[in-house]
């Protein structure tokens, strides 16, 4: 079953599994452990739909600085993505496609378009602390990943899920550890590098009705090492099965900004 | 009776000449080992004088300034504020040669739609342009949104001169940087990521780029005396112009570069051992050989009442003087030799069958020309140490020949 950490599947807004959403899914009972494999598939479909629209705010804040973002994001199936920015004006138009493993800038300013190379996959996207490998990351960590539940949290009354990487797997995570509530609903993911160290923290909060799910609008992304460094992102509006048109996700229509 | 110095040295020369062809043989031996070892320190001194200048010219300088955390991090904008004041204050003080100011800013390059990850420099022009700094001798005009690109980044890239190539990265604030440049002219410098990774830009532009202020990620100084690079990092370290940023010398920004330039000046040791040896062996042959030889003439001097002492003093100054002459023949070819290459250059390249002409190690690029190079510490080191063994070596044939029986003596 797929299984991957929430705010990569947020921050993209999506792409969808073959099981759609149902808002009927059964709620194991507490506090007897979950049935860890139902639960993950439903966190998957969390955000996640055949196609969805979303617009949402990021705020990026440094020891330095606040800045605010406005952007409107497109999914279609699991890996084809195109966020635009729309505010500030500054970089209004600057998009990104992400279609499979590719990623691409459009820069409406110098009007070029740019692939990133893998061998920034790991910068940062737009300025704030997600990485390009945030947007690009594959639906198929269920492959790189065993999953168990850890233990009971008491508050907030849920349970800790961890997902511990394979051995011989590459990649940037040693394991992730995953908050649910008794509703299933994420309220942290804790990110350790390959070293075990704690690297980044995503808390969720802000649970709202949002394209007709029930699913927290704020997400926070705290790296460690970094004090005083944190991204928030927030869902504005949301939409999910919303018909897009085919060619959303191409190089012309990126080029076109918004 | 008391025999004055000069006599003794005098009888000394004359018994060595007794045997011409034994004392040559052993004058050329000194001599062409002290050659040997004259030229070897020489190619030491260069090395270690070339190496260093190599690493601190054009990349680290001697002594460099940063914010706390940017050495560890790396990041954008860890920076030190309020830097011209700091740029001025710093070209007055009478210890610093020259200061370069530097922003370091990760980013994607492209002239097509791929990306590549390249690490834009800006520099100080004035400063960088200089002798031996990274772009030495450059007479291209930057400016304008002019830059220099690393030639194998080029290469890489598929980039010629005067292509344009659009440069991606994220401004000090956290916005987006982005801008259209001309490449301007390629670089081969000696430092490995400046070739491979690099676009080069005047300060000023970089800092437009990336929206900074009065700000940089580095300043490198270089000293008026490099040797004196530590003491010079300690003071300026509490220097008020400096104030709140990390300052260390070239030795502690690159420990590993700083070891093999250890490792080199620690080579003369060895050498010394090999004068040792060569010397000794000189030397000694001829004393224990002239002083078997002469047996029977030393029972002479003893039954006429020449003290023991006097035996000894002998043979020891005979041991000097042939050592100090071979020293000083050895010093004069080897002087002239180290000379001659210095001033003419010699190609260590030829002797690697038409391999390569220069060696990459540590990511600087050394060539392989060598010019030797010796100080009068060299030359007192070797004449000493020859001087040294002279004595030891004779030690033992003179205090055997001050124990004779003259009686037994005279009947060998």
């Amino acid at each position: 079953m797929p299984i991957r950490p929430v705010c990569a599947a947020a921050i993209v807004a999506l792409a969808t599994v073959a099981a759609p959403f149902s808002p009927a899914a059964p709620v194991p009972q507490h506090p007897s452990p979950p049935d860890v494999d139902a639960v993950l598939a439903r966190l998957d479909d969390l955000y996640r739909s055949k196609s969805s629209i979303a617009r949402m705010e990021i705020i990026v804040t440094s020891p330095r600085s606040t800045r605010t973002m406005r952007l409107k994001a497109w999914s279609r199936g699991e890996d084809e993505a195109l966020i635009v920015i729309e505010a500030p004006p500054r970089e209004e138009g600057t998009s990104t496609l992400r279609v499979g493993s590719n990623l691409w800038n459009f820069l409406p300013r110098i009007a070029r378009t740019i692939r990133v190379p893998p061998s920034m996959m790991l910068g940062s996207w737009m300025g704030t602390d997600f990485t390009n490998d945030d947007l690009v990351k594959e639906s198929s960590m269920h492959k790189d990943f065993t999953s168990r539940i850890d233990r009971r949290s008491d508050t907030p009354p849920g349970w800790w899920i961890s997902l511990a990487v394979k051995p011989g797997v590459v990649g940037r995570w040693a394991r992730i550890d995953i908050l649910l509530d008794d509703a299933n609903l994420p309220v942290e993911e804790r990110h350790f590098d390959r070293k075990g160290r704690l690297a980044r923290v995503m808390t969720f909060d802000e649970t709202k009705m949002l394209g007709g799910r029930r699913l927290p609008a704020h997400m926070t992304l705290t790296p460690v090492d970094t004090p005083g460094q944190r991204t928030e992102m927030r869902y504005l509006e949301l939409q999910f099965d919303v018909a897009i048109p085919n060619d959303t996700f191409s190089l012309s229509r990126l080029e076109r900004g918004k | 009776m008391r025999a004055s110095l000069p006599t003794t040295w005098r009888i000394a020369w004359r018994n060595l000449w007794r045997n011409p062809r034994r004392t040559t043989l052993a004058l050329a031996a000194i001599g062409l080992s002290v050659t040997l070892v004259l030229l070897y320190d020489g190619i030491l001194r260069w090395e270690a004088d070339y190496i260093v200048d190599t690493i601190t010219g054009p990349m680290l300088g001697h002594v460099q300034a940063h914010a706390p955390e940017w050495r560890r991090t790396r990041a954008m904008d860890k920076t030190i504020a309020g830097v011209s004041r700091a740029i001025d204050a710093l070209r007055r003080d009478p210890d610093v040669a020259g200061v370069d100011a530097r922003v370091y800013a990760p980013a994607l390059a492209a002239s097509g739609e791929e990306g590549f990850a390249v690490m834009v420099v800006g520099v100080d022009m004035a400063e960088a342009t200089r002798p031996s700094r990274l772009l030495e001798g450059l007479q291209t005009p930057l400016g304008g949104r002019r830059v220099l690109m690393g030639r194998l980044l080029a290469e890489q890239m598929g980039v010629k001169q005067g292509a344009e190539v659009a440069i991606v990265g994220q401004g000090i604030d956290g916005s987006l940087a982005n801008d259209l440049f001309t490449v301007a002219a390629l670089i081969d410098t000696s430092v490995d990521f400046v070739n491979r990774q690099a676009i080069v830009m005047p300060l000023g532009d970089a800092r437009e780029l990336f929206a900074m202020g009065d700000e940089v990620h580095e300043l490198v100084i270089y000293a008026r005396d490099p040797a004196r690079a530590g003491p010079l990092a300690a003071r300026l370290a509490g220097a008020p112009e400096l104030a709140g940023a990390e300052v260390v010398d070239w030795k502690t920004a690159a420990p590993g570069l700083n070891d093999l330039v250890e490792l080199v000046s620690v080579m003369w040791v060895f050498v010394l051992v090999l004068v040792f040896v060569a010397a000794a062996a000189g030397v000694a042959n001829t004393a224990l050989m002239s002083t078997f030889e002469r047996t029977h003439e030393f029972g002479m001097l003893l039954a006429l009442g020449t003290a023991p002492s006097r035996i000894v003093g002998m043979i020891v100054v005979e041991s000097l003087a042939l050592g100090a002459t071979g020293a000083l023949l050895g010093t004069a070819l080897g002087g002239a030799v180290v000379g001659w290459l210095y001033y003419a250059g010699f190609d260590y390249a030829k002797f690697t069958g038409g391999g390569p002409t220069s060696l990459s190690a540590f990511g600087v690029t050394f060539t392989m020309i060598i010019r030797p190079r010796l100080a009068s510490i060299d030359i007192v080191r070797v004449v000493m140490a020859v001087m040294a063994t002279a004595v030891l070596a004779s030690a033992w044939p003179a205090l055997r020949a001050a124990r004779l029986q003259p009686a037994r003596a005279l009947r060998e």
